[in-house]
């Protein structure tokens, strides 16, 4: 009768598990449609906190909704406009600067295995230097070939569905309250109460993963500004904030920011190795106070995954969808575990079940009162 | 009289409300707000609103029909409280997450506005005043309901 402890049983996890595959299975094939959505959520939950301030200064929530997702369209569509015509006029020099950096990574590496090779006489036999140096000039020579014009291509097919996203914020932050009285309605009398309760976990789970997401960034992106800054490395705002935004795509975003630092630093500083060392080892602090402090202070334990089974994860996310699998995981992950272990409490509890078939035989008497058939 | 003549003008969602004795004292437009957070239910008669022990999420305001409070399963020998239009059950729920100290089920057909506790913590972020007011005709009702049942042991 009572409701039953939270515990998962290992039915429940395996269907958590099953359910967060083909969740991401399904998602990989709407990613248009996906990503403006959870953009969209991430900008509900920072917006939500100044929408109620507007709604407690007088606002209506129509009105507070409105101004804020305007807003922030205008801020997004101004900061397009102004950045695209800079883009076109600059493209060629772009393609050059991307080359120019691609040579410095390259002249990086050629040094670093230079040294290594000083060092380890096994090395010293391929020539492992030359031939890296070499890949990689080839690939810097035909990037702006082969990959460049597929790069601007698919940020430019991005673009129209990262609009979506303030509208569907826009409706969220409006209608947000109306969804979860229709969901509810939609629930028997039996289940009511548990539902609402379901429905406020999720919230609760989808909050604290985005906004601690969110300010993540930002302590990433103080950190590698600041750290970059007193380093002496060329660009640090540029590349702090490159690097924290690529902090979103799990094991491989980080490399990525890590590399795009290595690359500029090594080209605007020739020759300054222990420039480059230090980038490295700033990147590698930032990546164990993220793990280890920013992460389990920010985030908390509301995704209380164990750490064997997000490493898991993380592999059969890439494995199903890609770099979207990575990032995408851990949020569907925590958020079918609220409702595997909601839902098992819910299917677990007999008396539920008992109110809900009693209340259904109610409603079959009520329907059929009038239609008893009568003996002639 | 202005009260009066404006609840005249109420729509009849807003003027059902008003019914609840905890809603008396809080203006139209407030009302309003408090509208948009309440969940709307139906029960037959007979049918179980909550059972005794089971973890509270909501308070209950009785629209139409009549409730019974009692021991789980004892509707007779066990009944505490019966309650009809404008009074409401299952408060201590706003207040924690305790378990429901009784069962309510419906003695007839009953239309009932459920208010969520989240939605209550919400409506103390955003609406201080309505969540204030609503809170002190709380404390009157659990007030009076504690002296009602003092002076039934006391007589």
């Amino acid at each position: 009768m009572t409701t039953s402890p939270s515990r998962i049983g290992p039915v429940t996890w395996c269907g958590i598990i099953v359910g967060t595959c083909l969740l991401l299975f399904l998602f990989q094939k709407i990613l248009w449609l996906v990503v403006p959505f959870l953009l969209a959520l991430l900008l509900y939950y920072l917006l939500a906190p100044l929408s109620n301030r507007l709604v407690l200064a007088g606002w209506s929530t129509n009105l507070a909704a409105t101004l804020l997702s305007g807003a922030f369209l205008l801020v997004v569509v101004g900061a397009l406009l102004l950045i695209y015509p800079r883009v076109i006029a600059n493209a060629d020099e772009w393609q050059s600067t991307v080359m120019r950096y691609l040579e410095g990574g390259a002249r990086v590496i050629e040094a670093v295995l230079h040294e290594m090779q000083q060092n380890f006489s096994f090395l010293r036999k391929g020539n492992l230097s030359v031939e890296l140096r070499e890949k990689t000039l080839g690939y810097a020579e035909q990037f702006s070939d082969k990959h460049l014009g597929g790069v601007i291509f698919i940020v430019v097919a991005w673009l129209p569905s990262l609009i979506l996203a303030p509208i569907i914020a826009y409706f969220l932050l409006k209608d947000g309250g109306k969804l979860r009285k229709l969901i509810g309605e939609t629930v028997p009398n039996a289940y009511f109460e548990k539902t609402l309760y379901l429905m406020h976990a999720l919230d609760q789970t989808a909050r604290q993963y985005f906004v601690g997401m969110f300010k993540l960034t930002v302590i990433d992106a103080v950190f590698l500004v600041f750290g970059l800054w007193i380093l002496g490395a060329p660009s640090p705002l540029t590349l702090g904030l490159i690097a924290a935004v690529l902090g979103w795509i799990p094991f491989i975003g980080p490399i990525i920011g890590c590399v795009l630092a290595v690359m500029v630093t090594a080209t605007d500083f020739p020759g300054q190795i222990s420039l480059v060392y230090a980038v490295v080892g700033l990147f590698a602090l930032l990546r164990v106070l993220d793990d280890f402090i920013f992460m389990p202070f920010v985030i908390g334990k509301t995704m209380s995954i164990h750490p064997l089974l997000t490493v898991l994860m993380f592999f059969v996310g890439e494995a199903i969808a890609g770099v979207a699998g990575l990032m995408l995981v851990i949020p569907i992950l925590g958020i079918v575990m609220v409702m595997g272990e909601t839902l098992e409490i819910i299917f677990r509890d007999t008396r539920l079940k008992a109110r809900y078939a009693y209340a259904r035989q109610l409603h079959q008497r009520a329907a059929n009162a009038d239609l008893e058939l009568r003996e002639r | 009289m202005l009260r009066s003549l404006i609840g005249k003008f109420e729509s009849p969602q807003l003027a059902t409300l008003r019914s609840i004795s905890l809603f008396s004292e809080i203006a139209s437009g407030e009302l309003r707000t408090i509208l948009g957070l309440l969940h709307h239910r139906t029960y037959l008669k007979d049918e179980v609103i909550f059972d005794e022990g089971e973890e509270g999420q909501a308070i209950y305001f009785i629209l139409r029909g009549k409730v019974l409070i009692c021991r789980q399963g004892e509707p007779v020998e066990g009944m505490i409280a019966e309650l009809g239009v404008g009074q409401c059950f299952g408060e201590m729920a706003l207040l924690d997450s305790a378990p429901r100290m009784a069962q309510v089920r419906a003695t007839e057909a009953c239309s009932l506005d459920v208010l969520f506790r989240d939605d209550f913590l919400r409506l103390i972020q955003t609406h201080s005043h309505i969540a204030s007011k609503l809170s002190l005709e709380l404390a009157r009702m659990m007030g009076e309901r504690l002296r009602q049942t003092v002076n039934s042991f006391v007589l």
